[in-house]
């Protein structure tokens, strides 16, 4: 997948990159339901349930928290009798997960300096 | 997997290698390769008869359309069958491919890039074929009398309609971010570029001339449907 590839110095003694974590984002199933939208395009609720291994239910809520927050846009309809529910991923969304790999990838870098300096 | 909100504490690592891997399992879920390999090898064995039958040569003799092409004489080869059904053939197996993605993928749950794949196929072929074309023209001249460089000659494989399917596979492998479908298509286009003929008696088929050609489209759509095969066990096996 494609994501911030977190420029951002980690040696320097900047902010924390914890403190740019969004709450939102930085939540393992909504992480994964961004994660798996992002890759899909487009997904379907069954198929993030299944993945997830979530009951309907505590999907929805996170799918709520995801939509309010604008990061994914839920589009409901009908396949013949059937119906079904499309999650998509929105600009911001895209960008918000890019951030929070970027800001993952920064915290494993700044993990990694500190214990090489500490065992120096 | 858990609902409960990640504590700033939480290992980075283990969410970035769990992103992965739900990354991955989209991935694989997407994919249509061994569909995609199967109607590209038949389009390639469909071609053979054509080539077969479409075939015409001048080797310089007014008594007939093909004489002894092994004297070292140049002969002028026209494939105006496969001229004409390669392009054709190549948009329509690209189309039928990514209406079989797009229908599999959201029977899945899942949406695909499927976009540029045809975008790239159909640019390729129409491409290709003017290439192709171009470069008929200009052979079209004089028989020449030293053979022909080398290079011309792999660009000329490159261009060919085997060689143009092997490039949009490679694009297919980076869209899909497919590192088999990658190593596979660089020896499909190893196969492509260095033709194999040792199966092929220098005489047969009018003087040669066929054996010049028979054998390497034999070869490419063997390889096409032993990948097909290859992967479509593959993804058996990984369910």
């Amino acid at each position: 997948m494609t994501a911030a590839s977190g420029a951002l110095d980690p040696c320097a003694p900047s902010a924390h990159p914890v403190n740019g974590l969004d709450d939102v984002v930085h939540q393992r199933v909504r992480l994964g339901i961004l994660t798996i939208a992002h890759e899909a395009r487009r997904v379907e609720f069954g198929y993030l349930r299944t993945q997830l291994e979530l009951t309907g239910g505590n999907l929805s809520k996170h799918l709520s928290v995801l939509e309010e927050a604008g990061l994914i846009e839920i589009e409901k309809g009908y396949e013949g009798r059937r119906g079904r529910t499309w999650i998509t991923l929105t600009a911001a969304g895209s960008t918000a997960l890019a951030d929070e790999i970027g800001r993952l990838k920064l915290l494993i870098a700044r993990v990694e300096t500190t214990d090489t300096a500490e065992g120096r | 997997m858990t609902a409960d909100s990640l504590p700033a504490s939480s290992d980075p690592r283990q969410l970035l290698s769990e992103v992965r891997a739900l990354a991955r399992r989209v991935r694989f879920d997407q994919r249509v390769t061994w569909v995609a390999l199967l109607v590209l090898a038949a389009v390639t064995f469909v071609a053979i008869p054509i080539d077969w039958y479409s075939l015409r040569a001048d080797c310089g003799s007014a008594s007939a359309w093909v004489t002894d092409v092994n004297d070292g004489s140049g002969c002028h080869v026209r494939r105006a069958g496969a001229m004409f059904y390669w392009p054709l053939a190549l948009l329509l197996a690209y189309t039928a491919i990514a209406v079989y993605a797009v229908r599999v993928a959201r029977s899945r749950g899942l949406g695909v890039r499927v976009l540029p794949y045809v975008i790239t196929g159909v640019a390729l072929t129409v491409l290709f074929t003017v290439l192709w074309l171009l470069a008929r023209l200009y052979l079209a001249g004089p028989a020449p009398t030293q053979p022909l460089p080398s290079w011309l000659m792999l660009l000329d494989r490159l261009v060919a309609p085997a060689g143009a399917i092997g490039v949009a596979l490679l694009v297919l492998a980076w869209l899909e971010r497919h590192v088999s479908l990658l190593v596979f298509t660089l020896g499909y286009l190893a196969v492509v570029l260095v033709p194999i003929n040792v199966f092929w008696h220098p005489d047969w088929g009018y003087a040669g001339i066929l054996g010049e050609f028979l054998p390497p489209q034999i070869v490419n759509g063997a390889v096409l449907l032993l990948g097909a095969v290859g992967f479509a066990v593959a993804r058996r096996r990984h369910r």
